[in-house]
């Protein structure tokens, strides 16, 4: 059987709130951040073990140690941040773990004092944090394996970009200047001989650590280097962030002009329908014989013209029902008796099956009962699954609705043995006024909106919805529904 | 003789003469009124054995003010009301669930239109049967 997940049509361009934005960022940093603890530890091999370029190796492999530790302190701050709201309880086998995340937490808290809410300004303080230890890192790292002489210092300027997209222009360039502070103190103490000068011997001809106009040279090329790539990764992270706000408003608009469109369907629906419901009733009158009897002709035609204003009613009816859903975003949640739902649509498809000789198996698992969430629409939806199971079923065929407790969830089938759906279209059968093409075959008219009613009451209810298929072999619908707690 | 006065509150007068021949069909006698103003004005005038109600008339809710009133007023609050509308799919309100919550919606029987003319004088005759009582019987 081909299956397919439901997948709503929404707008792909979700507006990311800033904090999540910049939380990211700082995971990001701290995954390039283990990038470079590899490149430093293997460098360092490198360089002084295979390359013989005389190197403070200890010293390095001790500042790689202490970016592990900070590391991974910084990982545990964010998880924290992450889940500020959530108390997540420590399992014996993360204790040390646990007890590690608290003490860095209230050392942490102390002396940056972090608000525990993900605010902006909890996570753009740790980014700038991050890179100020970062740059002090790096000094001392270069401090250690040459000073000047190492084109390591080029690395500065990944910092600097790094900045640009995740702070402020201000804060960006504040970065650069403790950048360039750093460096330009490292030269400085190292020239003047007030701090060692740990030569590169093997790498350059000779020691260039006080070589005036060669710190000179480097000092300057460094700071307009870093200046530079800060504005012009700025100039760059506020255009993209200029088009994402325009995306981010083309988007709000667009939902509201769905929102105006939805309104108004829903207002020319009724109106429709409150006219359909006089001319339904008036026929209804005359084909029932109320006035009296009728010529056959007139009869047959009165007849014809009333089963079509039921079929016009039951269309007008879905088209009402969803756009209303679409309309509202809260339902009226409560708890209810999940099993009692499933009993009454079964019992509402009932006559339906027996006209059919159509055998309706009920499943329930006995530990399935309470749930929370819109008892009129679960039923609604379990009711719409078993009629369209019904419909598409032949003669004696049968239809099994199947429920049973999964943790947090109840997961619910609606199985037949009906004319099945094509396998091309498995993907299309959820989408608003779809309808298989086998189905318009067997049943001329439907409104191709009860599955879209469907999936829109299970997504409202942080529910899935699954389909399996095989043509000519029947299908089965499962349903994964959250049991949800009283908010 | 008839089986029972009915009282129809409905803007619509096309759907207010089919409801009467169905009605009348089976001995009711029905009379009408366009709005509340005149519904209230018939009722004080000739108290009926039941009233069939729309919600949305003048305003999209003074069905369901009309029948909070009558609730209210103990000269008319053993008139059983039939609500009869096409109100719920327009605003999501599950009427069905909440019909005869004295609070909510203090009516005895609630038919969404259009409605089966049998299905009509079922709900009919059982509020008049003195079945219906001011609780959730719909």
């Amino acid at each position: 059987m081909k299956s397919t997940d439901s997948c709503l049509g929404k707008l792909a361009m979700e507006p990311i709130p800033e904090n999540i934005r910049l939380l990211k960022g700082a995971y990001w940093l701290a995954k390039l951040r283990w990038i470079a603890i590899v490149y430093v530890i293997v460098g360092t091999y490198v360089t002084h073990e295979i390359l013989r370029v005389g190197l403070n190796d200890v010293a390095l492999y001790v500042i790689a140690g202490f970016l592990v530790v900070y590391n991974i302190t910084v990982l545990v701050l964010l998880n924290r941040l992450m889940k500020a709201d959530q108390e997540v309880p420590c399992k014996a086998v993360n204790k040390l773990v646990c007890a590690y995340q608290a003490i860095v937490w209230v050392l942490l808290n102390r002396f940056t004092k972090v608000d525990p809410k993900v605010s902006c300004k909890a996570v753009s303080r740790i980014i700038n944090l991050q890179i100020c230890m970062d740059l002090f890192l790096l000094t001392v790292l270069l401090h250690f394996s040459g000073g000047i002489e190492n084109p390591l210092v080029f690395y500065f300027i990944f910092h600097m970009i790094i900045a640009s997209i995740l702070l402020s222009m201000r804060e960006s360039y504040l970065q650069a200047t403790f950048a360039v502070c750093l460096f330009g103190l490292l030269a400085l103490l190292e020239y003047k001989q007030l701090i060692p000068h740990y030569c590169l011997t093997g790498f350059v001809p000779h020691c260039l650590g006080r070589e005036k106009l060669y710190v000179l040279g480097t000092f300057f090329v460094f700071t307009t280097a870093v200046y530079l790539a800060v504005y012009m990764a700025n100039y760059i992270a506020i255009r993209l962030k200029h088009t994402e706000a325009a995306y981010r408003q083309a988007n709000i608009m667009l939902r509201e002009k769905d929102r105006v469109k939805d309104e108004y369907v829903l207002r020319v629906t009724h109106d429709i329908k409150g006219h359909l419901a006089t001319i339904q009733a008036s026929l209804a009158v005359v084909t029932g014989k109320l006035t009296g009897p009728l010529g056959a002709e007139e009869a047959d035609l009165i007849r014809r013209a009333y089963a079509r204003s039921v079929k016009l009613v039951s269309f007008v009816r879905a088209l009402l029902r969803l756009t209303q859903l679409r309309l509202s975003d809260k339902s009226e949640m409560d708890v209810f008796s999940l099993r009692d739902a499933i009993q009454n649509a079964v019992g509402a498809a009932e006559t339906r099956a027996q006209e059919k000789s159509i055998t309706l198996d009920c499943a329930i698992e006995s530990s399935v009962d309470d749930i929370f969430g819109d008892r009129f629409s679960i039923e609604e939806m379990i009711t719409n699954l078993l009629l369209n199971a019904v419909k598409y079923t032949p003669q004696k065929g049968t239809v099994r609705i199947s429920a049973r407790d999964e943790k947090n969830w109840v997961l619910l089938e609606v199985a037949d043995t009906g004319i099945g759906i094509p396998e091309k279209e498995l993907g299309k059968i959820f989408d608003e006024f779809y309808r298989a093409t086998n189905a318009r075959q067997v049943e001329r008219d439907g409104t191709g909106l009860g599955l879209s009613i469907v999936r829109l009451i299970v997504e409202r209810h942080g529910g899935r919805i699954r389909v399996e298929s095989k043509e000519g072999r029947g299908t089965k619908f499962t349903l994964e529904l959250p049991k949800g707690q009283r908010p | 003789m008839v089986n029972g006065r009915i009282l129809i509150v409905d803007d619509d007068p096309d759907f207010v003469a089919a409801m009467k021949v169905i009605l009348e069909g089976d001995r009711y006698a029905v009379t009408a009124a366009p709005d509340t103003v005149e519904g209230m004005r018939r009722i004080q005038a000739d108290k009926p054995d039941l009233i069939i109600m729309d919600v949305m008339m003048s305003t999209w809710s003074d069905g369901f003010e009309m029948s909070r009133e009558l609730k209210k007023d103990p000269r008319y609050e053993d008139i059983p009301i039939l609500m009869l509308t096409g109100v719920e799919e327009r605003t999501g309100i599950g009427f069905k669930s909440t019909a005869g919550d004295p609070q909510w919606l203090p009516v005895n029987g609630f038919l969404d239109k259009p409605v089966e003319p049998q299905v009509l004088l079922d709900e009919v005759n059982r509020l008049l049967s003195g079945k219906a009582c001011n609780g959730a019987d719909t």
